[in-house]
């Protein structure tokens, strides 16, 4: 019986986690061992070491027995898997665009350049969009494998069994209903922003070429990654929030009030921005030291920069604080009319 | 060779799908896996042990078995049998599976 044990504890190993895994072990020993006593009466002789290799052989690989046990054997199954694809179409898209022009703007910024260097701008261009979509496709496939893993199927239905009225159509939609998307898409670009701020910060920056070789003038300063670990609470909040109302598929007053008191603390670290030392790394010394422009123009464009910088944090505050006013109008709204 | 693959794996694919109602069937006694497993060869639908086990611990998670452990022979045996909800299911499976055999005799008559 020692390699029926053995195999038992080898298929152990390999079982998914799942509930009442020492059951399964408990009952592959039991069968394996009512099959073995089979063969050994049916042969006329005890059961050995032959006899239990040849039907450890035919019960199979323990990976693949143990594989039999997975309830879920997908990273992305076929509930979420339309949704991936739609959401990868939009980031796809929006990844493309967004360095094309970039791409775009660098090129007339340049010119007049060589048709070298116009093409070898245009190439990395696309090696760029390739990367950043690869990059773009790690981190939505993370968060579709998660919604996968721990968003369980009770509760996060696709909607796809319930009968179809095109009387929908003309429905205006609910206040309290989340549209399916929307939580997805806050949730990937947000997983997007923490990479790329955490990880890769030095990917935001000034690109420009110099000769044959491209350059870059950091965009963000110390100053900003100062708080970097604030806005990675704030940021790792919003994932929750994204992920409850995925799960709920409702804005309830809960989650109304979770996303305020998210916005409030998003409010506190814009003022520590603003208040704080400039959050641009772009100074008329690295615009002169990069040769994007000459010392006039780098003076101006630094100080349009800073002042632009507030004016854009200013207004951050200000949307925020909209958005706060028109979710407590939603709570009370909501509260009103009884539908918690 | 790819024909016979074909028949094969549309063979299997008809046999899975009623698995569930044979299980269903030969639970109204308690039984552990080898001997439902042995039971259903016995009747003529061979069902390999890597569909049957995970099967019933499915139908367990549905609420349509129950299983006990049991000591026999000195040896402890997970025994299922047809719960409340699965018998109130059976009739209804039996129902549809009648329907399904009288629909496909008239299509392959």
């Amino acid at each position: 019986m020692k390699l029926i044990d053995r195999y038992v504890t080898e298929v152990g190993r390999h079982l998914p986690l799942i509930k009442g895994r020492k059951d399964i072990e408990n009952e592959l020993r039991s069968t394996l061992e009512d099959m073995l006593e089979d063969r050994a009466q049916k042969a006329g002789r005890a059961s050995d070491e032959a006899m239990e290799i040849e039907l450890l052989k035919e019960y199979g690989a323990p990976q693949k027995v143990a594989e039999t046990y997975n309830p879920n054997p997908y990273l992305i199954g076929p509930r979420v898997f339309p949704f991936f694809v739609f959401i990868l179409k939009i980031v796809f898209g929006a990844v493309t665009l967004g360095l094309t022009i970039a791409t775009a703007i660098q090129i007339m910024s340049q010119s007049p350049m060589s048709t070298m260097e116009l093409f070898s701008m245009i190439g990395k261009s696309i090696l760029n969009i390739i990367s950043a979509c690869i990059a773009a496709f790690g981190n939505i496939a993370l968060v579709f494998a998660l919604i996968e893993r721990f968003a369980p199927a009770a509760d996060f239905k696709m909607d796809d069994k319930k009968e179809w009225d095109p009387a929908s159509l003309l429905k205006e939609p609910e206040p309290e209903d989340v549209k399916i998307w929307e939580p997805i898409l806050a949730i990937v670009f947000t997983f997007i922003a923490i990479s790329i701020l955490n990880f890769n910060r030095h990917l935001i920056g000034i690109y420009y070429l110099d000769g044959s070789e491209w350059k870059v003038v950091p965009l963000l300063s110390e100053a900003f990654f100062r708080w970097l670990p604030l806005m990675n609470i704030g940021w790792i909040a919003e994932i929750l929030l994204n992920g409850m109302l995925l799960r709920t598929g409702r804005w309830q007053v809960s989650t109304r009030l979770f996303s305020v008191g998210i916005k409030i603390f998003q409010i506190a670290i814009i003022a520590l921005l603003l208040s704080g030392p400039s959050i641009l790394a772009i100074t008329s010394e690295s615009l002169m030291a990069g040769g994007i422009a000459d010392a006039d123009s780098a003076k101006t464009l630094s100080t349009l920069a800073l002042q632009g910088i507030r004016i854009v944090l200013g207004l951050a505050i200000f949307g925020t604080v909209v958005d706060i006013i028109k979710s407590l109008y939603k709570l009370v709204t909501q509260r009103s009319s009884g539908n918690m | 060779m790819a024909n016979t693959e074909s028949l094969e794996n549309v063979v299997l694919e008809l046999r899975r799908g009623v698995i569930v109602l044979a299980a269903l069937s030969q639970l109204g006694t308690e039984q552990y896996g080898y001997s439902l497993l042995k039971q259903l060869a016995d009747l003529g639908l061979d069902v390999d042990q890597g569909t049957l086990y995970p099967l019933l611990r499915r139908l367990e998670a549905q609420g349509l078995l129950e299983s006990v452990w049991k000591l026999e022979e000195a040896r402890p045996r997970r025994y299922y049998v047809i719960s409340a909800e699965g018998k109130k299911l059976l009739p209804k499976l039996k129902k549809e599976w009648a329907g399904i055999v009288s629909l496909m005799g008239r299509m392959l008559a």
